[in-house]
């Protein structure tokens, strides 16, 4: 099968278009045109792009297989987990998202739960402690705010 | 000698106390972050460059301790190689085909150390050539204009696949998606381009978000899918006995794997993977029938483990004196030169005389520093690597999300570190490589600017960017660098693949 460098090809060469029509619609810099302007490399570049993604298409590589099973879902989850752990860092502190990341990391990583959520609240709380203390750079304390001693 | 003066002066500023912790602190967490699996020097550079910065270290001590980072992991790659038969990284290989072997006889000690010392050669010699040669080639670049400077950009991407990469198609993709990147935000006009009005873009992508992303997380991604969750068994590594007559031994061989391996990290599209390759051949031809290479003889530790390290002190040439990078991991040094708000080129042989002279210094003295750390300390490294990446990975990428949000405090950044990761993923999925993307978005800017200069200059007759000699030989060059990797990469590749089954056949 050489599905994936075909696909990504097409993909590629849509995105190279966009991004060439994008460049032809930028307005024109302060004092009229000028021979090269702003628009000039990215014409190039969409050029390039196109050139080497019809090449992909034309000429595939054998495809890796992606993960359709089990692993893929654990994939997926690591995803939503980062993406959540991005998105609670403020809110909840960097205590208690680290907790939570990194353990449930390690849980779907093969760790025993327990064992898990104990890395992860032992690291979180020494990257806190490092940093805040001894680095001098603020970490969110969040949910943790009470504890503050100021 | 003027160099000379410049290096005592480099010296006074790499023995400054605060630097010199800084370059002890680089040095061991190299070694770890090279020893450590699925931890690339490339990757560990990258996670510390964002708190080298948060912590507003000066330029010429983040420069410092990330150079000493650079070293350690070349030190720390051994380890794994010798002991578990699993290279740190590409360039590490060559040194499990006889390190292994050698540890399976009860000899990993003796390998380790033999290694150690070969790798200090190596450096040493690496670095001496760097301070020959960097100041003659800085002097040379200094005739660059903006035409040549466009050339030596696309020679860079040319023969970044290296000689033994893939697909060439694949290297110019990568390096245009990087390209592209590097466009989004207000150019030097002040046209918004690619924002589509999302303030966080008018500044462009930081690429040390996207560096972080692509390396670090993409890398968790790839060990869940390899399930490689378990610690491995390690050997114990029995007492030291090494006498001077061993080491004597393998003092030729490294000294032809440095020298040709310095070599190799200055040219363009060589590398530290095709000089310890080479290292590695030509000892064995040397040596012929009678050293027992692939069986764990010392010098085949010595003489990949030599190129290897002599390779990477010798790709800093290219990347300190013309700015352009000749690897992964240089790339990323780059990047911290580049946040650091210094313009690597010739230039800053003059105008950031202290902070190059410094780097110089620092990677003699880390050298010396790694060489009396290793063989004391090898016991606890090795006792790091039975750690299981289950515990490992997810606290590195927690490290890597730290040193993001402590850059500017913005939920933003993280998502957007995250999204370069999937897309890390999806491209080293697909084979293509990730470097040119990175050296795209690095030197995007510099690149686009040289030919809005040039093309200026010329009022916009495309001709000059092949006007004079200089540029014509770079770009023969460049199409050189391209086209040679499909006539002779298969045939390397195949031979370094040979190498390797025959050693796993004897390891089984």
């Amino acid at each position: 099968m050489r599905l994936n460098d075909r696909i990504f090809g097409a993909v590629l060469l849509a995105l190279a278009v966009a991004y060439g029509w994008g460049a032809t619609q930028f307005p024109e810099p302060f004092g009229g045109a000028e021979t090269v302007g702003p628009d000039t490399f990215p014409k190039l570049l969409a050029v390039v792009l196109s050139i080497s993604s019809l090449y992909l298409m034309l000429r595939p590589d054998p495809d890796n297989a992606w993960p359709w099973n089990r692993t893929g879902i654990e994939l997926v989850i690591a995803v939503v987990v980062l993406v959540l752990y991005s998105g609670l860092l403020q809110p909840l502190g960097f205590i208690i998202s680290t907790t939570l990341a990194v353990g449930t990391l390690c849980w779907r990583m093969g760790a025993t739960p327990v064992k898990a959520y104990v890395t992860g609240a032992v690291s979180g709380v020494a990257v806190f402690v490092i940093f805040n203390f001894v680095l001098g750079l603020v970490l969110p304390l969040g949910l943790l705010s009470f504890l503050e001693v100021s | 000698m003027e160099t000379l003066g410049y290096l005592i002066d480099g010296f006074g500023v790499a023995l400054a106390p605060h630097n010199l912790m800084f370059a002890l602190l680089g040095a061991m967490l190299g070694t770890l972050i090279g020893a450590l699996p699925g931890l690339g020097p490339a990757n560990g550079v990258a996670i510390l460059i964002p708190l080298a910065f948060s912590l507003g270290l000066a330029p010429d001590t983040a420069m410092i301790m990330l150079t000493s980072v650079y070293a350690g992991a070349m030190y720390g790659g051994r380890i794994s190689s010798i002991l578990l038969n699993i290279p740190g990284d590409e360039p590490a290989m060559m040194t499990c085909l006889d390190g292994y072997p050698m540890a399976q006889q009860g000899k990993a000690a003796e390998a380790l150390a033999i290694s150690a010392v070969a790798s200090f050669v190596g450096s040493l010699i690496a670095t001496i050539g760097l301070i020959l040669l960097a100041p003659v080639l800085a002097n040379f670049a200094l005739t660059f204009g903006p035409a040549e400077y466009f050339a030596l950009f696309m020679l860079a991407f040319a023969t970044l696949g290296g000689i033994t990469g893939k697909n060439p198609m694949k290297t110019v993709l990568a390096a245009c998606l990087g390209l592209m990147i590097a466009t989004v935000g207000i150019d030097n006009t002040g046209v918004q381009r690619y924002t589509f009005g999302v303030l966080e873009l008018f500044e462009g992508v930081d690429f040390i978000i996207a560096i972080v992303g692509l390396f670090a997380i993409s890398e968790l991604l790839f060990f869940i899918e390899d399930r490689a969750g378990g610690g491995k068994e390690t050997i114990s590594v029995s007492k030291l006995k090494l006498s001077w007559k061993d080491i004597r031994n393998i003092m030729p061989s490294s000294f032809r794997g440095g020298v040709l391996g310095f070599v190799a990290g200055v040219l363009p599209g060589a590398g530290a993977s095709l000089g310890s390759f080479i290292a590695y051949t030509l000892e064995k031809k040397v040596v012929g029938s009678k050293g027992g290479f692939g069986k764990g003889d010392p010098r085949g530790v010595a003489a990949p483990e030599a190129g290897n390290n002599g390779a990477s002190s010798g790709a800093l040439v290219p990347m300190l004196t013309l700015g352009v990078p000749g690897s992964g991991t240089t790339a990323v040094l780059l990047a911290l030169l580049i946040s650091l708000n210094i313009t690597p080129g010739p230039l800053m042989f003059t105008q950031n005389a202290d902070i190059v002279w410094g780097v110089i210094a620092a990677l003699l003295i880390g050298n010396f520093l790694l060489l009396v750390l290793n063989i004391p300390l090898v016991g606890i490294f090795v006792k790091l690597l039975s750690v299981p990446p289950m515990y490992l990975l997810p606290i590195v990428t927690m490290v890597a999300f730290v040193g993001i949000y402590s850059i500017s405090n913005t939920t933003f950044d993280l998502y957007f570190m995250v999204a370069f990761g999937v897309l890390g993923y999806v491209l080293r999925k697909l084979e293509i490589p990730l470097v040119p993307v990175i050296l795209g978005l690095l030197l995007g800017p510099e690149m686009e600017k040289n030919l809005r200069h040039a093309l200026d200059i010329s009022d916009g007759d495309w001709m000059v960017l092949w006007d004079s000699g200089l540029a014509i030989g770079l770009w023969v060059f460049a199409a050189i660098g391209l086209i040679l990797p499909t006539i002779v990469g298969p045939v390397l590749r195949r031979r370094m693949r040979g190498l390797e089954q025959k050693d796993t056949a004897i390891g089984d």
